[in-house]
């Protein structure tokens, strides 16, 4: 939920206009509900909102260009796309001073490197704290039927906050830090709506705490479902510590799970693609897709890249891509082959022009 | 490794045994006469094997003259050339007596393989010794001071740094552990790599408990993970104070550290740097570069703090290098 920000928008526009209705007539107040959806879709500006209403959605605006349009932007409409996500940014912050999120989101643009920004987000994480437990305090008076939602709403921000903080520590190499973070995160909230378990199980793999992680998968089995564990994330962490303590055949049987179950895995682990973070929260992506791996695999380049090698991709990293089951499931793999074939038909073209134009050579 | 000095005492105690118990005067002649002509001491394959590697290695040490004055190509073609031809003198020493432990170490060290590879085939290497001769099991007495085992120690010693290299921390805490076990005095410097294990870690406890082991006779490694540790640990105002001890009290320590410069893989040991020396700076940052890497602000931050880079400097002006 707090990785998709226009549905948050929703949701906070949703309990504004349920405040606004009279409990006293439950037959318009019915009608009033049922007709929301279509009022949120064509008339968004039309519904009641406050100032931070209004910055919120400024936010979900700008994370729409700044963490899902800029990967796949040309680098002509980079600039653009980023001015205007500032732009939005400090709109709201104009509007809302206490518009954490867009205050954590200037911050990243505006740290020169990942220690200050992890500075900036431990110096400052106190004081969203506060400001995040009153907004929680002012909802009390709610009836029982918004008063759940306000208080998890008025949360988020604060989450988000520390989850980005825990990730920024695990980039920085302050693996202890950050593991505390996602203990304290998960305990404060334990239906976990940032996905910190994610983090917390690369920040474990990385302090070499193979106890502590089996009890952060025994906890998330416990209070999310037995499916909770089975993520990239946690199989990268397990696979790099067995790989740590050279146990190849459990390594190796972790590297077959993601095999499996991940679509192009094969592609996916050798390429190891590193993708900007999302600056808003972790990108939003479906559960055992290709892309959710293509996400943990760049978030884990912490445990890949590690250690002394020839190959930039580090010790394990270099183990992983030259594994003969990743070369065979490449070989099976119909993109993959398909681009090869490609590959090989221009570099058969750019060989007959070269022939053709005995300037090619030269060029 | 001083090969010299142990093949006088292999071929003392062999004589020794010969000839019956000796007093300690008595001893002490007769490495006396050893030392002025091991060659004439030498009464069977394995020291005649044990003499030859050492002619390898001064060999080796000879052909290292020089270098700094060549361009990196160069440099590297004759490094090239260098480990190869080290490795064909290995190939004969092994063939003159198979049980010739460094080198079969040298072997596997001067192969330039992955840090991956190199472990598995230090901790093979490991395996097949203990299958031949029994696994070493910590006594009343340092093995250190049984010369005939060193050789074993120092491949215990190569698995603990390839454990490092290859960013296996907690492996490498292990076998550390295990050699200081075997050899307290730790001549061979596992408490070092052991050092910056904990720092990786984070393991305060660990690095504390080590630094007393030793009566916290500080050195670069050491004074190189406390900032380290401090730094990961988000202490800020400790990180601070444990760089000024370690500029302060490692000479070019901070030019060490912003200028990183190549060192070549030890064989078939840590080569001796007096406590305090720039040599010996050098070497700590360059063992530490797998976790100083892995920490990607860290030097940026030691640079930025006051007199840092300014130590720097004034090292590389006083002492003829490059900035």
């Amino acid at each position: 939920m707090a990785c998709d920000p226009r549905r948050e928008d929703y949701l906070r526009l949703g309990l504004r206009f349920a405040r606004t209705l009279n409990e006293g007539d439950p037959f318009a107040s019915v009608r009033a509900s049922s007709s929301f959806s279509r009022r949120y879709a064509y008339n968004r500006e039309g519904l009641p909102q406050s100032d931070a209403d209004r910055a919120f959605h400024l936010v979900a605006e700008a994370t729409d260009l700044i963490d899902y349009q800029l990967p796949f932007a040309s680098e002509d409409a980079v600039e653009q796309l980023f001015e205007g996500a500032s732009a939005l940014l400090e709109e709201a912050v104009a509007l809302d001073a206490h518009c954490h999120d867009a205050r954590r989101m200037l911050g990243a643009a505006e740290s020169s490197s990942f220690e200050s920004y992890y500075r900036f987000l431990a110096d400052g994480a106190e004081e969203v704290r506060e400001d995040c437990e009153r907004a929680r305090t002012s909802s009390d008076n709610l009836p029982e039927s918004q008063r759940r939602l306000a208080q998890s709403l008025s949360m988020l921000p604060f989450l988000r906050w520390r989850a980005s903080e825990a990730s920024r520590a695990l980039i920085c190499g302050h693996y202890t830090k950050a593991a505390k973070i996602c203990e304290e995160l998960l305990s404060m909230e334990r239906t976990d709506p940032c996905d910190v378990r994610f983090t917390y199980a690369l920040a474990l793999a990385k302090l070499e705490d193979d106890e502590q992680l089996d009890l952060l998968a025994r906890q998330c089995e416990q209070t999310l479902g037995r499916l909770s564990v089975i993520n990239p994330w946690m199989l990268l962490a397990r696979l790099s510590l067995t790989f740590k303590q050279l146990n190849e055949k459990a390594a190796l049987g972790y590297l077959d799970r993601i095999l499996h179950l991940y679509p192009h895995a094969a592609i996916v682990l050798s390429n190891q693609d590193e993708l900007p973070d999302g600056v808003f929260a972790r990108l939003a992506v479906a559960p055992f897709s290709e892309d959710e791996l293509i996400l943990a695999v760049s978030e884990a380049s912490v445990l890949l890249q590690e250690g002394r090698s020839m190959s930039p991709k580090g010790a394990l990293g270099s183990w992983l891509s030259n594994q003969p089951r990743v070369k065979a499931a490449l070989d099976k793999d119909p993109r993959y082959n398909h681009r090869l074939s490609a590959a090989e038909q221009d570099s058969a073209e750019q060989a007959s022009q070269d022939e053709e134009d005995p300037r090619g050579r030269s060029v | 490794m001083d090969a010299r000095s142990e093949l006088v005492m292999r071929c003392a105690h062999k004589r020794a045994l010969q000839i019956g118990p000796l007093s300690n005067q008595a001893f002490a002649e007769l490495m006396q006469a050893v030392s002025d002509s091991p060659q004439d001491f030498i009464d069977d394959e394995a020291e005649q094997s044990f003499a030859l590697l050492g002619d390898v290695l001064a060999y080796y040490k000879q052909s290292l003259l020089g270098d700094e004055f060549l361009d990196d190509e160069s440099f590297f073609r004759a490094r090239k050339q260098r480990l190869s031809l080290l490795r064909e003198r290995c190939e004969e020493v092994v063939t003159l007596d198979s049980s010739n432990v460094d080198a079969r170490l040298l072997l596997v060290l001067s192969s330039d393989d992955e840090s991956n590879e190199q472990l598995r085939a230090l901790i093979e290497l490991e395996h097949e010794l203990d299958g031949e001769r029994g696994q070493l099991e910590p006594g009343n007495a340092d093995a250190w001071e049984d010369v005939f085992l060193r050789p074993r120690l120092r491949v215990k010693a190569a698995i603990v740094r390839a454990c490092l290299d290859s960013a296996r921390y907690g492996l490498c805490v292990k076998k550390a552990d295990e050699l200081m076990r075997l050899s307290p005095s730790d001549e061979l410097g596992a408490r070092l790599s052991c050092a910056l294990a904990y720092a990786r870690l984070e393991n305060e406890a660990g690095f504390d408990e080590l630094d007393m082991r030793y009566d916290r006779r500080g050195n670069a490694w050491f004074y190189l993970a406390r900032v380290l540790l401090m730094f990961k640990l988000d202490r800020m105002a400790a990180a601070r104070r444990a760089l000024a001890g370690f500029n302060r009290l490692c000479m070019g320590g901070a030019y060490a550290l912003l200028r990183p410069t190549f060192v070549d893989t030890y064989l078939p040991d840590r080569p001796f740097a007096e406590t305090g020396s720039f040599e010996e700076a050098h070497m700590a940052v360059h063992e530490a570069d797998p976790v100083v890497v892995d920490t990607p602000d860290f030097v940026g931050w030691a640079q930025s703090q006051p007199d840092f880079e300014k130590s720097a400097v004034d090292f590389a002006q006083r002492y003829g290098f490059d900035w």
